[in-house]
């Protein structure tokens, strides 16, 4: 509604001014004021409209929006050419760019209203979206069988489920891991840990590793947000409470805990010190500490391990294995997440015929050949079986990774409330993490901040 | 260091050295290439970091990252990379690219050397407004601008066209007018006034008398948009949605991902080709540079 | 001041005033007409697609618009948060005025050093030229931002060379109070821009100008007092403003180097200003941010061009 105030509001100063000065283009006025008028009409139009979509099988050109980089772009186009070989009827307008250059684009198309039917999504910013109707509810599809989920286990559904309604289909599922360089374990003589390790265990190894090898037990990363979340689920408990308007943990201690084990490590020089991290964070996972040899373990979501073993070149063994846990956790730390989406924007003109893509895109095993678990671990179970014996070694051990997380791992929390983008950019590095790694203040105090500003940004979500 | 540099530059530009002090000369000659070449090599670092990059394997980019030698040469990068992705090769980004820097430059350069004759020059009312108008354009970060402006061409109908990025040169860039004002400005009013006594009118006086003492800052002009029109992917991004209207340089930035997995030797290859066409422009023009051209007419 | 260069200018002054006066009394009329038909390009280009952008970020700045859809009006609460709350934009602001203060005369310094040392005919010129500019054109690239970091880094180039002359170097990026001076150092290294104005400029001052000053026995650093510096002042003063609102708007680098750590350190407004507005869906607080910034960048450059009279040297008089 207000974007549409908005845009009217841009277009009468346009015309107005063009009007005013009397320039060139002031010619076409006329025919510029009524199609200036006709969009702000559109969109009831065509919701009306949409039904009779479905039966005639119209030729449609679905837009389709992704980010990712040059492999991706090269095998998600193969697959919309071999789904317009089958349905001819449709055809795509793709665009691709970047991650940090994706939300620029797709945030600029929402304010303009003028978004692509189908979008790639994000666990941390599909609430941001949702909560303001800038996507589809999928159920009626699913109910009709047009996006058929039934190969799919409900467990990867939730993450793109909010109250009920799916927004979101997952394009393929991960979890988080700690990738593990074999040779160098085996020259140390230490062994690999188990699934179900603690962080005890990890303080231990790593002190051994700094012993034995003298370089870093880990990277850069640990201090991440995404620790922080799954340090609560294995209490049972989650980052933020079930509305997604405070935190959703009393007890600070064990964050506490989690930071001090850090600031132990740092001062043996079993991880890199606030300064040297500062270095490499960041940098991807090409350039991590561990491809340079600089550490024996890197903490990566586990499709990324096909990055580390390209760029680490041969020679190098790694090997998966999941977060430790808190020794007093009640589950795992580690979970099964989405790595990514397609949803449907709420301006899509032929919905029937994206969820009929995107079923395609999920079921099909020609598709997923092709696709090659890029986005992930494919989320239909036939699709998953049929995929992974034509795998390369390193592909295979994500599917081998997900398959053993998904024995023991804590159930799906929601995804990230809206403002999670606010604490994660403007609270928990900037005035959490750095200014206690860098001694400004003690932990104690850090979480209280942490606590203090984070509640702050989730109250916003109570109107 | 300033001292010592003027010397030289007055000395060697300026003044002829006697011939008795030929040896010195010499000597001075050789301290200027070898202290000019032994910084030029520290400038040209990243060149030679970026080049030997794209010829490693791709599993030597990041473990080797600060050897400038590749353990073996691999032209192949620069294949995958021109292949581009998505059905879309190279051929058609640097076709998009050419279009939009080469109109784009045409465009800014001719209408700002006209906009600044009249700031330079002409006095009329509500100069000064306007120019300040126009600093203060340079002076509100795009950001904020980026939105209004989309909805704007998304109402004109000019989404997916070239028009968003180069009908707005038409008007030429503000960096671009103040500096060709402040180049007017230093061209003597002696010769204005003779052209205008002998009878000749605003647009004669800026066709004989300014144009052609304003080589050097046009050359500038050309140099700088050529390369920032090249190196810009914002304005393509928002407004060129299709792969296949993709220009070299967000090509080049759809390429890379941070989450990993992309194919390094090729990103750096198609990096280094991209400076090939700024390179050749950056040459073609300087050469405006060295010829003296602004002395003619003027009596010291 | 050069006594030929006063000379030159006075004569210029006293002729274009009498001339100029003699004019504006005929035919204003015809002046006027001239002027805006000169300057209509970029008016209407700036009417059309300028100006109601920037009507409508002032407006926002009043907002809470969330990019997304939703706003409300919020009167000045985002000033007030900017100014009274908001500790990442005090950061944001010292961060980018330490920069401007080191990085601008730095890297002008260097452009007017390099361009004087390659403003001659010597065989090889243009390949030099080519080098010294070549820094530029890589620009922000993301090869760069890998690079720079390898060279910054606590076993790169840079410490390496410290090494030799026994000083342990500092972990540049890891540490707050040093983090800045690889983008410092960058600019600096990325001079040439301002270089290339200078080289137009000097290419613009008459030789004969230089005779004349070796007739009356200047040697080459009065001869750089008495005529260079008077004559490119117009120039030095273009690139002094346009680097200074460079510098105060600058963004790339740090987003792709450092992205504003660590402690914020290297968080420079722009960066800051981007991150509220398409990162934390904040484009009203940004809005208002950028107005802030053009009310600062304004002043700046007004008291520069009203202290320019004082050393800025015009062949003509009128503004």
């Amino acid at each position: 509604m207000r974007t549409k105030f908005f845009t009217l509001f841009c277009i009468v100063l346009v015309a107005g001014l063009l009007a005013a000065c009397a320039i060139p283009p002031a010619t076409p006025l006329p025919g510029e004021a009524t199609e200036a008028s006709a969009p702000t009409e559109k969109p009831t139009e065509e919701a009306t409209d949409a039904p009779t979509v479905e039966a005639a099988p119209e030729p449609v050109e679905l837009s389709i929006l992704w980010w990712g980089s040059d492999k991706r772009h090269e095998i998600t186009q193969q697959v919309l050419n071999m789904y317009t070989a089958e349905n001819p009827h449709v055809t795509f307008a793709p665009e691709y760019s970047s991650w940090s250059d994706y939300w620029t684009v797709s945030n600029t198309k929402a304010a303009g209203g003028e978004l692509p039917c189908i979008m790639q999504q994000d666990y941390a910013y599909l609430n941001e979206w949702t909560s303001r109707e800038l996507l589809m509810s999928l159920n009626e599809f699913i109910d009709s069988g047009t996006l058929d989920m039934s190969d799919v286990p409900a467990d990867f559904l939730a993450g793109g489920t909010i109250d009920g309604n799916v927004y979101a289909i997952p394009l393929g599922v991960n979890a988080q891991a700690f990738i593990i360089e074999k040779n160098v374990f085996g020259e140390a003589g230490l062994d690999i840990p188990q699934p179900d390790w603690t962080w005890d265990d990890f303080e231990v190894l790593a002190g051994e590793i700094k012993d034995k090898t003298g370089i870093w037990a880990q990277g850069a990363d640990l201090p991440a947000e995404a620790m922080w979340k799954s340090l609560y689920l294995a209490y049972g408990e989650w980052a933020f409470n079930e509305d997604g308007t405070a935190l959703g943990y009393e007890n600070d201690e064990p964050l506490i805990a989690y930071m001090k084990m850090i600031k132990r490590l740092q001062e043996i020089g079993a991880l890199p010190t606030a300064e040297e991290g500062t270095e490499y964070s960041g940098a991807g996972p090409e350039a991590s500490p561990l491809v340079l040899g600089k550490a024996a373990m890197d903490y990566r979501w586990s499709n990324q391990v096909v990055a580390v073993v390209n760029a680490a070149g041969k020679g190098r063994e790694f090997v998966l294995v999941p977060l430790p846990r808190p020794v007093d956790g009640k589950q795992p730390s580690v979970y099964i997440k989405p790595a990514s989406f397609f949803a449907i924007t709420s301006t899509c003109k032929a919905p029937e015929e994206a969820a009929r893509f995107i079923s395609y895109f999920t079921n099909s095993l020609e598709a997923n050949e092709v696709l090659a678990a890029e986005r992930g671990v494919p989320i239909a179970a036939q699709v998953r079986d049929g995929l992974k014996e034509k795998m390369d070694p390193v592909t295979g051990m994500t599917f081998d990774f997900i398959a053993l997380v998904q024995e023991d791992a804590s159930p799906l929390p929601p995804p990230d409330p809206a403002g999670w983008g606010d604490i994660r950019t403007n609270v928990w590095t900037p005035i959490f993490v750095d200014p206690v790694l860098y001694g400004q203040i003690t932990i104690e105090e850090g979480v209280k901040v942490l606590r203090r500003e984070a509640d702050a940004i989730l109250a916003q979500n109570k109107r | 260091m300033s001292a010592t540099i003027s010397t030289s530059t007055g000395k060697t530009s300026v003044f002829r050295q006697p011939t008795n002090k030929q040896i010195k000369g010499w000597l001075q000659t050789l301290a200027y290439h070898l202290s000019v070449a032994g910084l030029g090599f520290m400038m040209l670092y990243p060149l030679f970091w970026m080049i030997a990059s794209s010829l490693k394997p791709q599993a030597e980019i990041w473990t080797t990252v600060s050897s400038l030698i590749p353990s073996s040469i691999h032209f192949e990068n620069y294949l995958n990379g021109w292949k581009g992705f998505g059905g879309n090769s190279f051929t058609v980004f640097y076709k998009n690219s050419f279009i939009f820097a080469g109109v784009g430059t045409l465009f800014t350069v001719v209408s700002s050397t006209i906009v600044a004759y009249a700031f330079g020059r002409v006095k009329f009312f509500g100069k000064e407004i306007l120019f300040s108008l126009m600093l203060m354009t340079m002076m509100l970060p795009n950001q904020v601008l980026i939105i209004p402006q989309y909805i704007i061409f998304h109402k004109l109908g000019w989404i997916n066209t070239f028009l968003p990025l180069l009908v707005p040169r038409l008007g030429g860039g503000a960096f671009f007018i103040f500096m060709i004002v402040q180049f007017i400005r230093g061209i003597p009013r002696d010769l204005d006034e003779a052209a205008m006594i002998d009878g000749a009118g605003r647009s004669r006086i800026f066709f004989s008398v300014i144009l052609p003492q304003l080589t050097p800052a046009l050359v500038t002009s050309a140099i700088f948009s050529f390369y920032w029109t090249w190196d810009d992917f914002m304005d393509p991004l928002i407004y060129l949605n299709k792969p296949q209207l993709y220009t070299v340089s967000l090509a080049l930035r759809s390429f890379a991902d941070e989450s990993g997995g992309s194919d390094w030797g090729a990103i750096f290859a198609m990096l280094t080709l991209s400076l090939i066409p700024v390179f050749l422009i950056f040459v073609f023009f300087q050469r405006y540079l060295v010829e003296g051209i602004s002395t003619t007419g003027l009596k010291g | 001041m050069s006594k030929i260069a006063i000379d030159a200018a006075s004569r210029g002054n006293t002729a274009t005033s009498t001339m100029s006066k003699k004019r504006r009394s005929k035919n204003s009329a015809t002046d006027n007409l001239t002027g805006f038909l000169f300057v209509s390009p970029w008016l209407i280009c700036f009417l059309v697609f300028t100006a109601i952008p920037m009507v409508i970020s002032l407006w926002l700045a009043f907002t809470d618009y969330d990019l997304l859809g939703s706003w409300s009006f919020v009167g000045l609460d985002n000033f007030k948060r900017m100014f009274f709350v908001d500790k990442r934009y005090m950061s944001s602001i010292v961060a980018t005025l330490k920069y401007v203060v080191i990085a601008v005369p730095l890297r002008l310094a260097f452009a007017l050093a390099v361009a004087m040392l390659l403003n001659n005919y010597r065989r090889g010129i243009t390949l030099y030229r080519a080098a010294y500019y070549a820094p530029s054109v890589v620009g922000g690239s993301i090869a760069v931002a890998v690079m720079w970091r390898q060279i910054f880094g606590t076993q790169g180039a840079i410490n390496a060379l410290l090494a030799i002359v026994g000083i342990q170097g500092p972990s540049w990026f890891g540490n707050p109070a040093t983090a800045i001076w690889t983008l410092i150092i960058m600019a600096a290294w990325q001079f040439g821009s301002p270089m290339l104005i200078f080289l137009a400029g000097l290419r613009q001052i008459p030789k004969e100008l230089y005779e004349a000053a070796a007739i009356d026995g200047a040697n080459g650093w009065h001869s750089f007092w008495r005529v260079t510096f008077p004559l490119l002042t117009p120039i030095i003063f273009f690139n002094l403003i346009m680097q200074t609102i460079h510098g105060l708007r600058a963004f790339t680098q740090a987003f792709i180097i450092t992205e504003g750590r660590p402690l914020d350190s290297t968080l420079f407004y722009a960066l800051y200003l981007y991150q509220r507005a398409f990162v934390t869906f904040h484009m009203g607080y940004a809005s208002a941010m950028a107005w802030v910034l053009l009310l600062v960048i304004g002043l700046v450059t007004a008291i520069n061009f009203k202290l320019s009279s004082l050393w800025v040297h015009y062949e003509t008089s009128e503004v």
